[in-house]
């Protein structure tokens, strides 16, 4: 197996525990993953809010740097997942702006043939790899963990632009979870939204999501979360404390990327998987599992 | 026919502390909607049981109610596709909204919101006395228009916003859907007026959650039509944080190809930022900091170049 590898901003920055822990487990998995390393970043729902035909433009031009490899794409970002699929499909449905965006990328004597797919690395593992084969290359099971799965908005909606799972009733998390040999816990809140497309600006109301939606997890007697998106990530581990101030209410649930829990499970020294990066100390379930 | 359970949440205010609910045993066939399940209920089991419905068809918008924790229209959900996703039907009254009495909520506060987005059509007041005829246009300047007038004011998406649970002042997906409708609209003569009135009814408190978008049962798209108001907003003097958080954005991915979260965030919070700087501690004791001076990305004049091409292409 072998994808055009999109890590996305927040992986090589705020979250390298995510980048580090990829790059562990697919060596262990033996998945190749040829990094883009001249793509720009895919705007995160917020560049096309400025300019929608650059951000157009600037996703379609880093399809074209994965079909120059004849690959398609795999990124460990929910959010990069969700907003390049929606430009490929934007490019799939309107010839005419695919036409326009190819006369635009023309000066850069390059083409977009719409051949290039998106999927996240979780979709990949399951659809790809098979869950069967993961399966036989574990050798530290969860154990029974009970494991609260947090999906994040861009891996489950708008379905168009995301061609898996089912946003009504997601399950890629929970058997991926139940693969790997833990339960997965069900709360009001694990397709919500994690707060942090609006940090920056209602801060308040922000905080107050992340906090519900962790303290429902909490309540089910789940011992950590899990989830595909490191924005997801940063809301509900990095600012969780700050969380817990606003909503005052004592959480204290660990937060790791989906990565980290297939990487404990293929018996990968956790030191190499970043656990010590996260704000919310995961060394309790460390010396459990 | 099959054997299939409702699990109905019941409350009336005037005798019920709390709500609670109700199992009932139902006989189902393949072509029976969740309303044509309801109306047996209350006729068969129990009289009692309060919901509103009306046309039957998907127009009306009056049966919207939360099923199996999405809100929908019951008339144009199947019963059997929810028993083989979910194993029974769950239903609730909608969220955001006032219980008055089991599935029926007060509508009140959708109406206040939608009131607060001006939702008629300003006209020019010279064409209107001058008028002679009809005021023709070519299909393709109502697109978006039309789109968003689809809208049948059922309030799914008002229940499902996650923005408008811990933002009151946020307005909601359905009343920004029908600002863009007379936004759109090239006889609209109150567009300025209606985009200087978007950072106060809320337009930057969307989380871009997607909910609106999945659970409208007309495709209008609220979040489509937030993001191109914004997109307005930010391209005619909008000078809000969201609107600057927009800018500084794309201005980072121009200078490097990636996005800098340390100036974006300290750029866009600006003095608020200092609130977290023991989390920026905290993050560079764990050497996770996000770097001020990213290095671009290889070829960058390649994406800056794209920066040029597509200047003038600042609009919906």
């Amino acid at each position: 197996m072998k994808y055009a590898y999109f890590p996305g901003c927040v992986a090589k920055s705020a979250a390298p525990e995510l980048y580090d822990s990829t790059a562990e487990v697919v060596k262990k998995l033996g998945i190749e993953l040829v990094e883009l390393t001249a793509a720009s970043c895919c705007g995160a729902g917020v560049q096309n809010e400025e300019n929608p035909f650059l951000n157009v433009v600037l996703n379609a031009r880093t399809f074209v740097q994965a079909e120059e490899l004849n690959l398609d794409i795999v990124t460990i970002c929910s959010t990069c997942q969700g907003v390049m699929g929606h430009v490929r499909r934007q490019l799939d449905d309107d010839s005419e702006l695919m036409a326009k965006t190819n006369e635009t990328l023309d000066k850069l004597h390059l083409q977009y043939k719409g051949k290039v797919k998106v999927k996240h690395l979780l979709r990949a593992l399951i659809e790809d790899y098979g869950l069967k084969n993961l399966q036989s290359q574990v050798t530290k099971p969860l154990k029974g963990f009970k494991i609260a799965p947090f999906y994040g908005c861009y891996s489950l909606r708008p379905k168009e632009a995301v061609g898996f799972d089912d946003h009504e009733k997601p399950s890629s998390l929970e058997t991926l979870i139940t693969a790997l040999g833990g339960e997965a816990v069900h709360y009001e809140g694990e397709d919500k939204c994690c707060g942090f497309p609006i940090l920056f600006v209602q801060h308040r109301a922000s905080l107050s999501m992340a906090a519900v939606y962790l303290n429902n997890a909490k309540q089910t007697g789940a011992q950590f979360m899990v989830t595909p998106c490191p924005l997801c990530h940063l809301s509900l581990d990095t600012y969780q404390k700050k969380a817990e101030k606003a909503a005052k209410v004592k959480i204290d649930l660990p937060v790791i990327h989906f990565s980290q829990l297939v990487g404990m499970t293929l018996g990968i020294d956790p030191r190499k998987l970043g656990f010590s990066k996260h704000t919310v100390s995961a060394d309790k379930i460390l010396k459990e599992w | 026919m099959q054997k299939a359970v409702f699990r109905i949440c019941r409350f009336n205010p005037e005798k019920d502390k709390a709500p609670y609910y109700d199992m009932f045993q139902v006989k189902i066939d393949e072509k029976m909607s969740v309303l044509d399940v309801l109306e047996d209920i209350k006729h068969e089991q129990d009289a009692s049981l309060t919901f509103r419905r009306s046309c039957r068809s998907g127009i009306c918008g009056s049966c919207a109610m939360k099923i199996n924790r999405l809100a929908k229209l019951a008339c144009k959900t199947r019963t059997v596709t929810e028993i083989s996703k979910h194993g029974e039907v769950l239903i609730e009254p909608m969220e955001n909204l006032r219980v008055i009495h089991d599935l029926v909520v007060d509508m009140d506060e959708f109406w206040r919101e939608i009131y607060r987005g001006k939702p008629w059509l300003v006209a020019d007041e010279k064409m209107l006395s001058d008028f002679s005829g009809e005021n023709l246009l070519m299909k393709r300047q109502m697109e978006t228009a039309s789109k968003r007038a689809d809208c049948i004011m059922c309030g799914a998406c008002f229940s499902d916003c996650v923005s408008r649970v811990f933002d009151k002042n946020f307005t909601g997906p359905a009343s920004l859907a029908k600002v863009e409708r007379f936004v759109a609209d090239p006889r609209d003569m109150a567009g300025r007026e209606r985009i200087a009135n978007l950072v106060d009814i809320g337009v930057w408190a969307c989380t871009h959650c997607y909910f609106c978008w999945s659970q409208c049962p007309q495709d209008v798209r609220p979040v489509a039509a937030i993001s191109a108001l914004r997109l307005r907003s930010v391209n005619t003097g909008d000078k809000s944080q969201g609107a600057r958080h927009v800018k500084i954005f794309s201005d980072s991915i121009r200078k490097t190809g990636m996005l800098n979260e340390a100036t974006v965030f300290v750029k866009t919070m600006r003095l608020s930022s200092l609130k977290d700087i023991d989390l920026m501690l905290m993050m560079a004791r764990k050497g996770k900091a996000p770097s001020p001076l990213r290095k671009p990305v290889p070829k960058i004049e390649e994406v800056r170049l794209l920066y040029k091409l597509t200047q003038g292409e600042k609009k919906p």
